[in-house]
């Protein structure tokens, strides 16, 4: 098989493998890059973001608020220094995008303009229209372009890594043109695969959002941590699970149940006003309006739609010619999909599954446990969304921790050399009779799209917004169950060339192997804390047992073992998570005491 | 949701290299209801009847530019052309024209990547700036400069519309010169008379004789055909003028 | 040594595939008509440096019906020569702004065939008042 050594390794060129590749050839030009994606870069699935990157710009922000924001908004569940460092450099980031030709949209005097966003204390959100991970992305990629020391391997799929001497030292990947194998050796490589949203049925995720550097990763004995947390974003399109944007909430969109009435205020979330007001009703965070919807649904309050419940998201009032100019890719959505006009219809909308916040456990640097390792992204647990993210602040995420991973990665391939190639290619051989393995196999009886649609539609009823110990634990059976069926897999294609069909049947494995992680760590975590909430006797939030972050470690075939590991606390000691007119009473008692104590 | 059940033929043009001498069309009955699109479709096909079908896809939201084919000899995103529009004809999907067709409705994208590489697509700063010094200034109206020919999801579809580009592939292309101009029109970037240098050679702009048709199918309102054209007159005035003006190409 | 073997597909009558194309190659094809015209005047221009008997026989050979046929064909090709060029010359103009509000491609189209037809409409009341 081929091989090609490089120094750093990056799997993944999305938002955060493309600016860690950047980071790299910037730190050191002579550093070999080898950035790995199973796509074309622009394919990635950053580019569908819509709404915006966070990042305290107006004179009247404070880098204090929007820590506060995060960690409330995270439900105290994340690393705060973590979050410290986020909220300081995310405004230089978002300039350095900018001086890369992010297209971002301005005000009159020609400043980058910012709007609101849930959760948010004071507009911080920068955006480019209603398309600025489609921006970012490109940005990033046609940046990427300048840097002669970074080779890309498009549309290479990565089946596993390479682990030598303690420490990780390059990957596997097939060619998908050919079918052929590569072994990239690296002295250090970092991991930007994205979420893993597709385990579940109704998703905003595209069709490449399958798990699988957290898979690679956890199969190596690196810990998932946190992977209860889903977030379900409030405002998808039925069935497809296509994404309207916060921001339709943040330019003043509404959300009306059946009678036309403005429902978040019955959640904590009023007085509703006429403008929008920050972290007020629409505004605020996701995991409220999510929990709200399927409230309503109880109560029999949402409208019946042909696929099931929805609420309506009415942007009427904000005119055509505004539409048009701050949401265009959602009045294209709307018409192109639904057949709706949005300036004159209310759009019917749904909560899906949108978000990761769990993923490989990663420190403040991006680092994981196993030494050569790092993370960036959806993909990685750096411990700034804690138990549900704010919007917009992923797509900052991405940028700040990307330069962070590609910086300590230069540090830890420049002190380090490949260890025994010999071994590393005998694992090499080893993993890819592994990945052939599922092709060819002689008496395999189960169908791919049968065992996929069965784990979404389990995942969906045990991990919704709402959760039961009794519904999790059928869904923690029927997800061991799917793994051994797994391995009685049938495919079609035995082909060499772009066979798609085993990729599909790789990417099951990945999807099986994390839906585990997320499910058996939702049913131990017995509290209700962001966007995990049961209704089984755990419906509050318990700071006493449960101030921890879930570690979910691989256990070959049997279940994964939970653990737990301390969440790090600096500036916010757990509070009243309240937004609306309680939120502003519980910020002046936060003030108060502050100021009592000094 | 009880529909009852419509079946659509949807004919495929099938190319496996390691089996197939040449393309071979292949009919499928497929079940569907009026919101599937024809990505759906062919998902259906490749998820119950048949496992060997192979195209790319990702997003379903017609931003990604994946899923580009041609759906009834005409170049779409099949994420977001539905079923319901053919049905109850027949509906032939293709691999997108004027590129080599790798496997079944997969082409190879390598020679767009090159060229969209090969024009310095990324900002060239007219005047240097500090991070500290925070962002460039740009008016709402210099932004709409250029904005349109940023959203270019690089789906290809332009080039399957491109018959200039079918006859002679050396030709740059719709979508690769448009994000040259793309650059060119943002107030922040200087590095038009590199840029140029291209766009001004026969496999630059002067390919292009305005058929129009990459305008016509683009899906996001790109309009490369009004980026290239534009520039035929400047190209011509430097034609005439670059033996008096030293160094050729300006601005 | 791979398996990859990519499949070009032929262009042979690419331009009967889609109506868009027949429709482009119909545009092209009227630059033969305006060529013909001209050679018609440039003929015209010749005879009458040769003479006034050899422009009035001219002027009498347009008058004859094969001529008249011809020229007839001649003015539908203008026509749709005219409207098609200015249907696609908003794709030659930069992106402008008129009043702070950006210039339509209708507009410009609009204009370039009011301006045709307005120029027209000029030539053949100067023409027809130069006749006694």
């Amino acid at each position: 098989m081929e091989v090609f050594k490089a120094d750093v390794a990056i799997v993944g060129a999305g938002g955060g493998g493309l600016r860690a590749a950047i980071a790299v050839a910037e730190a050191d030009p002579t550093l070999k890059i080898a950035l790995i994606s199973k796509v074309y870069p622009m394919r990635s699935h950053t580019v569908a973001a819509e709404g915006g990157a966070a990042a305290v710009t107006r004179p009247d922000d404070t880098l204090d608020h929007h820590f506060n924001d995060t960690v409330g908004g995270g439900d105290w569940l994340c690393e705060q220094d973590v979050v410290e460092y986020f909220v300081a450099h995310a405004h230089e980031e978002m300039v350095q995008m900018e001086h890369w030709g992010c297209p971002w949209s301005r005000k009159d005097d020609g400043h980058v303009n910012v709007r609101a966003f849930g959760g948010m204390k004071i507009e911080r959100t920068w955006f480019a229209a209603d398309k600025t991970g489609f921006h970012m992305l490109h940005t990033l990629f046609q940046t990427s372009i300048k840097y002669p020391s970074i080779k890309r391997f498009d549309e290479y799929f990565c089946t596993d890594l390479m682990v030598e001497d303690g420490r990780c030292q390059g990957v596997l990947a097939i060619q998908i043109a050919t079918g052929e194998f590569t072994l990239i050796q690296a002295k250090a490589v970092i991991i930007a695969t994205g979420g893993a949203g597709r385990v579940f049925r109704e998703n905003t995720n595209g069709g490449i959002v399958t798990g699988d550097g957290m898979a690679l990763a956890y199969r190596h004995g690196v810990p998932l941590r946190d992977m209860e947390f889903m977030q379900y974003h409030p405002t998808c399109m039925p069935r497809t699970g296509l994404l309207f944007t916060e921001a339709c909430r943040g330019e003043g969109g509404l959300l009306l149940n059946k009678d036309g009435y403005r429902y978040l205020q019955d959640y904590g979330l009023g007085p509703p006003e006429d403008k929008p007001r920050n972290k007020f009703m629409e505004l605020g965070p996701r995991d409220r309006l999510s929990q709200a919807f399927w409230h309503e649904q109880q109560k029999g309050r949402t409208i019946d739609g042909p696929f099931g419940s929805v609420v309506n998201l009415d942007l009427r009032h904000l005119g055509e010619a505004y539409l048009r100019e701050r949401l265009p890719q959602i009045y294209e959505l709307a018409e192109e999909f639904m057949g709706i006009d949005p300036a004159h219809t209310p759009i019917p909308v749904v909560p899906g599954v949108h978000y990761t916040m769990g993923g490989i456990l990663a420190d403040g640097k991006t680092a994981s446990s196993l030494p050569g390792l790092y993370s960036v992204g959806e993909c990685s647990s750096v411990g700034i969304h804690g138990a549900n993210r704010l919007g917009s602040n992923s797509l900052t995420e991405l940028i700040v921790f990307g330069k962070v991973a590609g910086i300590e990665a230069v540090k830890f391939a420049k002190s380090v050399a490949i260890s025994n190639p010999g071994a590393i290619q005998k694992q090499a051989e080893a993993a890819q009779a592994r990945a052939l393995g599922i092709v060819n196999k002689p008496g395999g009886t189960e169908r791919l799209a049968v065992l996929r649609t069965e784990m979404a539609k389990s995942m969906e009823d045990g991990c919704g917004i709402y959760r039961l110990g009794t519904t999790m634990q059928v869904t923690c059976d029927k997800i061991d169950e799917l793994r051994q069926r797994y391995k009685n897999l049938r495919l079609e294609d035995s082909s060499k060339v772009y066979n798609t069909e085993w990729l599909l049947g790789i990417e099951l494995g990945y999807l099986l192997d994390v839906a585990q992680a997320v499910v058996y760590s939702a049913i131990n975590r017995k509290e209700s804390r962001g966007s995990h909430q049961r209704l089984d006797g755990y419906e509050q939030r318990d700071d006493v047992n449960f101030l921890k972050h879930s570690l979910a470690y691989y256990n070959g075939d049997g279940a994964p073992r939970i653990e737990y590991g301390e969440v790090k606390i600096t500036k916010s000691k757990p509070g009243t998570r309240a937004y609306g007119a309680a939120g502003v009473k519980a910020d002046e008692e936060r003030k108060k005491q502050g100021a009592a104590n000094g | 949701m009880a529909d009852a059940e419509k079946i659509i033929e949807i004919e495929v043009l099938r190319y496996r290299p390691e089996q197939d001498k040449e393309p071979v069309w292949q009919t499928y009955k497929v079940p569907f209801t009026d919101d599937m699109s024809v990505l759906q479709g062919v998902q259906y096909i490749k998820d119950y009847l048949d496992g060997t079908v192979s195209f790319r896809w990702s997003c379903r939201m017609a931003i990604c530019g994946s899923c580009g084919m041609m759906i009834d000899g005409k170049p779409k995103l099949s994420c977001k052309t539905f079923l319901r529009e053919y049905y109850p004809g027949k509906l032939r999907v293709e691999a997108l024209a004027h590129l080599p067709i790798e496997r079944d409705l997969i082409v190879d994208a390598g020679d767009f990547v090159k060229k969209l590489e090969s024009i310095k697509p990324y900002i060239i700063p007219k005047e240097p700036r500090t991070l500290e010094q925070g962002e460039y200034r740009q008016t709402p109206e210099q932004r709409e400069k250029y904005e349109q020919y940023s959203s270019c999801i690089n789906c290809m579809l332009c080039y399957a519309a491109c018959p200039q580009y079918g006859l002679n592939p050396k030709f740059t292309g719709p979508g690769v010169l448009a994000l040259l101009h793309r650059y060119n029109a943002d107030s922040r970037d200087g590095g038009s008379a590199e840029r140029l240098e291209l766009g001004y050679a026969d496999e630059g702009f002067w390919g292009c004789t305005a058929v129009g048709y990459c305008s016509e199918v683009c899906p996001k309102g790109v309009d490369p055909a009004n980026a290239i054209n534009q520039n035929k007159m400047n190209s011509a005035i430097n034609y005439f003028t670059r033996f008096v003006t030293p160094g050729g190409a300006g601005k | 040594m791979s398996n990859r073997r990519p499949y070009v597909r032929s262009m042979d009558g690419w331009w009967k595939r889609d109506v868009y194309f027949i429709r482009y190659m119909a545009r092209e094809v009227t630059a033969l008509f305006v060529a013909a015209y001209a050679v018609v005047l440039l003929v015209g221009v010749l005879r009458l440096s040769q003479g006034q008997a050899a422009y009035e026989a001219w002027l009498q050979a347009l008058k004859s019906t094969p001529s008249l046929v011809f020229h007839l064909i001649l003015l539908a090709t203008f026509v749709y020569h005219t409207w098609s060029w200015f249907n696609i010359m908003p794709k030659t103009m930069p992106i402008m702004f008129v009043g702070g509000k950006r210039v339509q491609p209708g507009t410009i189209t609009g204009t370039g065939l009011a301006a045709a037809v307005v120029a027209c409409l000029a030539v053949f009341f100067i023409v027809r008042g130069m006749h006694p």
